[in-house]
């Protein structure tokens, strides 16, 4: 009896642990489906695309917050190919619901908060004269934020520099401006490590940043 | 054991082994035209795919059975339909019906500019106000440059499609605002009280408004208040006019800001040489406290309080006695405003707001003691429900209490009057592209012991994806002006019916409106033989309004336009005739460029319109003689810098560049052999300010 009873609980283990690792699999090979649309990806409807796949791999794996990271990720790279300023309002919105969802999942993530930040950033960069004022408070107080949940990450500190490096002289950016921050940001790239499919972007945008600072 | 993970391989080598169905199709929207970019998937799996650039898409699936496929796309409502996927090729065509938003949904739009920070597809937003040369950041006078306006430098306020500048009324937060602007000096205009950044959206409405405002015949101006600060800042101002300073705390939940400023005009006015003759100088000493704060999740508190006091006296010219006559005015001013906003439930929206304001002003006119207390208390609640996800109903009740004394030479008199107020008004959407605007305002004043019942209507229609049209129809009912109200209580309601009709195209970049009117009043009020409310008139135009920030790079520029036809019979007019605000053309051209590599914002407006009509007492047709053209070109420069690390913007503007000589019109002496004409202050204005943000660390770290 006692033994059947453990063959039974056994069985069951069993049965659900490569259920589970059947569904890792899918969600792992999903994934790598997903980084090699993202890294294959030229025009702003391939990064939609990827995005959307990204976004597809999320509504699976209810618990990752990584698909909903890169489905934001990727979608604000084709905000940046529009060319319409309404067009780049609707998917940075829709960029921003997917960062939201992805935050929901993992609340204080240094590289959620990064994204945001990012976002955020070129949410106002759509039209900078009437949002500047009011939209820079809550994008730096993400990337602050980021910053403060892991110093080592590199990334919080080159979206800032990069924002600097983009904005006029006039408006307090500039090559010199942003040029501490750049140097801080390749440092920290130098030694941070990620794992399996966590963020990895932003070195070699960091150095290109570098190089015209010289 | 091992039979058993046997079993659960060969189930799965089995499922493995299936054949796919393939799926494919495309994806368009209501019109037919490709949808770029949509997403398919196949619920509750990690199959799917992307429409390419033709609106096309294919994938394969190893699902069995019956399934939904979803189809989602940016801008677009979802869709969904059920397949049976069992290895046949499927072909799906699918339509999604786009999303309801701000750009492709119809709005009200007759008689109406917008100014806004958050809204799209506005005319103007609140830095456009603040930057628009010759204005120097004055509300009132940066709306002078759009259409239905006309330049008004002799007399406070504005004078809108042959309206007088009482007849047209300032709001903040929904409240009335009695004294917006400073004190008027004789034949000249003063500023607005209330700074451009206070504001996080302006609407300006030549005609036609909504139900949930009354009290003015012809226009109304909406100030909404900003929401709280983002951050703790100090803000220092130093201009050629005197400094301000003001502080912004910011808390997690809620802000304070504090402020205070001296204006002395005096350094200023006596660099230029001045066309009155001062003997002080306008002295002005202001301050305010601003509260606001969120509460709970969706509620915003807002609180605003400003004291100022002034103090001013010149010589004006006796034309009867050719002698120089005194003029001196102490102002005292109190204004309060708060209010309250919240969502009931899903459903419901509260705005609640509560209004009071003092304002007194002493002085002397020749030899004569006067004195003038206003004090004006306002209570107001709308209750807006949502409808379906466009449609909204609005009630409310609006409780106004105005009181004047007034006093000559210790003689005295005073009004009295509550104004109750009860209005509905319904915007219904019967389509995403055709809107109807239905409100009933009804009044009874206590002191008139009168009431008034005022229907408004609207209708707007879209024509195409940037284009639409609208009309409007409206009653309105003002009390007479202070002045008379205090001699009589004989008097009535004052009337103007609105007719207009509007077609506007508002692209990215680029705004273009057209829009005619007319405009009929009734029971004006009119001094002879008695006070009586048998005046009339009408007023009739065309506007034209064209703004283009995409065209040129780095340039913005706006040109408007507007012609009016009006004649009216009113205070001691003998007969019907063109007001001394009613000039047939007007047109101005405003001009906006940034020079990044000078770190400069520079503008310019040049300002033209056709003479104004003036009496001449010796021409016995009355109102028959026209002022020169008035023109005018102003411009301004800020330029973007940092001191001691701190955000720093220094501004300069002159006005009346060229040094036109204009002229508003004629002061006569009683026997009509001596005459002035009304002329601007001075010839040019030259402005200098030094505006500092500390504490924006923004860059810092």
């Amino acid at each position: 009896m006692k033994n059947q009873i453990t063959t039974t609980i056994a069985i069951a283990f069993i049965f659900i642990s490569s259920f589970v690792k059947a569904q890792d699999e899918k969600y792992i090979g999903a994934m790598k489906t997903g980084m090699q649309l993202f890294s294959t990806a030229k025009t702003g409807a391939d990064y939609t695309s990827a995005s959307n796949h990204f976004e597809r791999v999320a509504g699976i794996a209810k618990t990752e917050w990584i698909p909903f990271y890169y489905a934001a990720y990727n979608q604000m790279i084709s905000g940046t190919m529009l060319q319409d300023a309404n067009q780049k309002d609707l998917v940075y919105d829709k960029a921003l619901e997917l960062i939201g969802k992805a935050e929901s999942l993992k609340p204080n993530e240094s590289e959620i908060a990064t994204l945001k930040g990012y976002i955020s950033f070129m949410k106002i960069y759509v039209d900078p004269m009437t949002r500047m004022q009011s939209g820079m408070g809550l994008a730096m107080a993400s990337l602050e934020k980021a910053k403060a949940l892991n110093p080592e990450n590199p990334r919080p500190y080159f979206v800032i520099a990069q924002n600097q490096f983009y904005t006029p002289e006039a408006y307090g950016g500039g090559k010199k401006v942003a040029k501490p921050g750049l140097e801080t940001a390749a440092a920290k790239f130098e030694t941070f490590k990620a794992d399996g499919f966590a963020p990895s972007w932003g070195k070699d945008q960091n150095q290109g940043l570098l190089d015209q600072c010289k | 054991m091992k039979q058993f993970i046997l079993i659960i391989s060969i189930n799965l080598i089995i499922s493995v082994g299936f054949a796919q169905t393939l799926i494919s199709g495309k994806v368009d929207d209501a019109k037919g035209n490709p949808i770029i970019g949509a997403s398919i998937t196949l619920k509750n799996t990690y199959d799917g795919s992307s429409t390419d650039s033709l609106g096309n898409f294919t994938f394969k699936s190893f699902e069995k059975g019956e399934q939904w496929i979803q189809f989602t796309a940016i801008g677009f409502g979802s869709d969904s339909s059920k397949v049976m996927l069992d290895g046949k090729t499927l072909n799906l065509n699918i339509k999604l019906k786009e999303k309801l938003n701000e750009l492709n949904t119809v709005v009200i739009s007759a008689g109406t500019f917008e100014a806004s920070d958050t809204k799209k597809g506005v005319v103007l937003n609140s830095l456009d106000v603040a930057t628009t040369a010759g204005a120097e950041a004055d509300i009132f006078a940066a709306l002078q440059t759009l259409t239905g306006t006309q330049p008004a430098a002799s007399e406070n306020g504005l004078f809108v499609r042959g309206g007088a500048a009482s007849e047209t009324n300032t709001y903040f937060d929904g409240m009335l605002i009695k004294n917006p602007f400073n004190t008027q000096v004789p034949d000249q205009a003063s500023r607005g009280r209330f700074s451009p950044f206070l504001f996080k959206g302006t609407t300006f409405s030549a005609g036609g408004y909504s139900a949930v405002y009354g009290q003015a015949l012809s226009s109304a101006l909406i100030l909404e208040s900003k929401d709280l600060p983002t951050k703790t800042t100090s803000d220092i101002s130093l201009m050629t006019v005197g400094m301000g300073f003001n502080q912004d705390i910011r808390f997690k939940n809620s802000s304070l800001s504090i402020g205070g400023n001296y204006i002395n005009l005096q350094p200023a006015l006596s660099i230029f040489k001045q066309n009155a003759d001062w003997v002080n100088e306008p002295e002005i000493k202001g301050g305010t406290i601003q509260y606001k704060a969120k509460v709970a999740k969706t509620g915003m508190f807002k609180s605003y309080i400003e004291y100022s006091n002034s103090d001013l006296s010149l010589n004006t010219n006796n034309l009867d006695t050719q002698t120089k006559s005194p003029f001196s005015n102490g102002n005292k001013n109190f204004y309060s405003n708060l209010s309250y906003q919240d969502y009931i439930g899903n459903n419901w929206k509260i705005n609640t707001a509560f209004s009071a304001s003092d304002n007194q002003d002493n002085g002397l006119i020749n030899i004569n003691q006067y004195g003038r207390a206003d004090r004006l208390i306002q209570g107001k609640t709308t209750a807006t429900r949502y409808i379906g996800t466009l449609s909204t109903l609005k009630i409310g009740a609006d409780w106004l209490n105005s009181k004047r004394n007034e006093s000559w030479n210790g003689l005295k008199r005073e009004y009295n009057d509550n104004l109750n107020a009860a209005y509905a008004e319904g915007d219904i959407f019967l389509s995403q592209n055709l809107v109807a605007r239905v409100g009933l305002r009804a009044e009874y004043s206590s002191y008139l012991t009168a009431a008034n019942l005022a229907p408004r209507l609207s209708l707007a229609y879209k024509t195409g994806k940037f284009s639409q049209v609208s009309f409007a129809y409206g009653e309105f009912f003002q009390n007479p002006e202070d002045q008379y109200l205090v001699q009589s209580k004989q008097l009535d309601f004052q009337k103007a019916t609105h007719y207009m009709a509007n077609f506007q195209k508002i692209n990215s970049g680029q705004t273009f409106r057209i829009e005619a009117y007319y405009k009929k009043y009734a029971d004006l009020v009119k001094t002879n033989p008695t006070l009586n409310n048998n005046g009339f008139g009408y007023a009739k135009g065309v506007d034209l309004f064209w703004r283009d920030k995409k065209t040129f790079k780095g340039v913005d520029y706006w040109v408007s336009y507007s012609y009016l036809d009006t004649k009216r019979d009113f205070q001691n007019y003998p007969t019907l005739a063109t007001p001394h605000f009613g000039a047939k053309h007007s047109l101005n051209i405003v001009y906006k460029q940034f020079f990044t590599k000078l770190k400069s914002y520079v503008g310019a407006t040049y300002s033209l319109a056709s003479g104004r009509p003036y009496n001449n007492p010796n021409n016995v047709e009355f109102m028959a003689e026209l002022t020169k053209t008035f023109q005018n070109l102003s411009i301004n420069v800020s330029y973007l810098t940092r001191i001691f690390g701190n955000y720093t913007v220094l501004y300069t503007s002159i006005s009346n560049l060229p040094g036109f000589k204009n002229e508003f019109g004629y002061n006569y002496s009683q026997n009509g052999n001596n005459r002035q004409a009304i002329q601007p202050a001075a010839l040019r204005n030259f402005f200098i300010g030094l505006f500092i943000t500390i504490g924006d660390d923004t860059y810092k770290n």
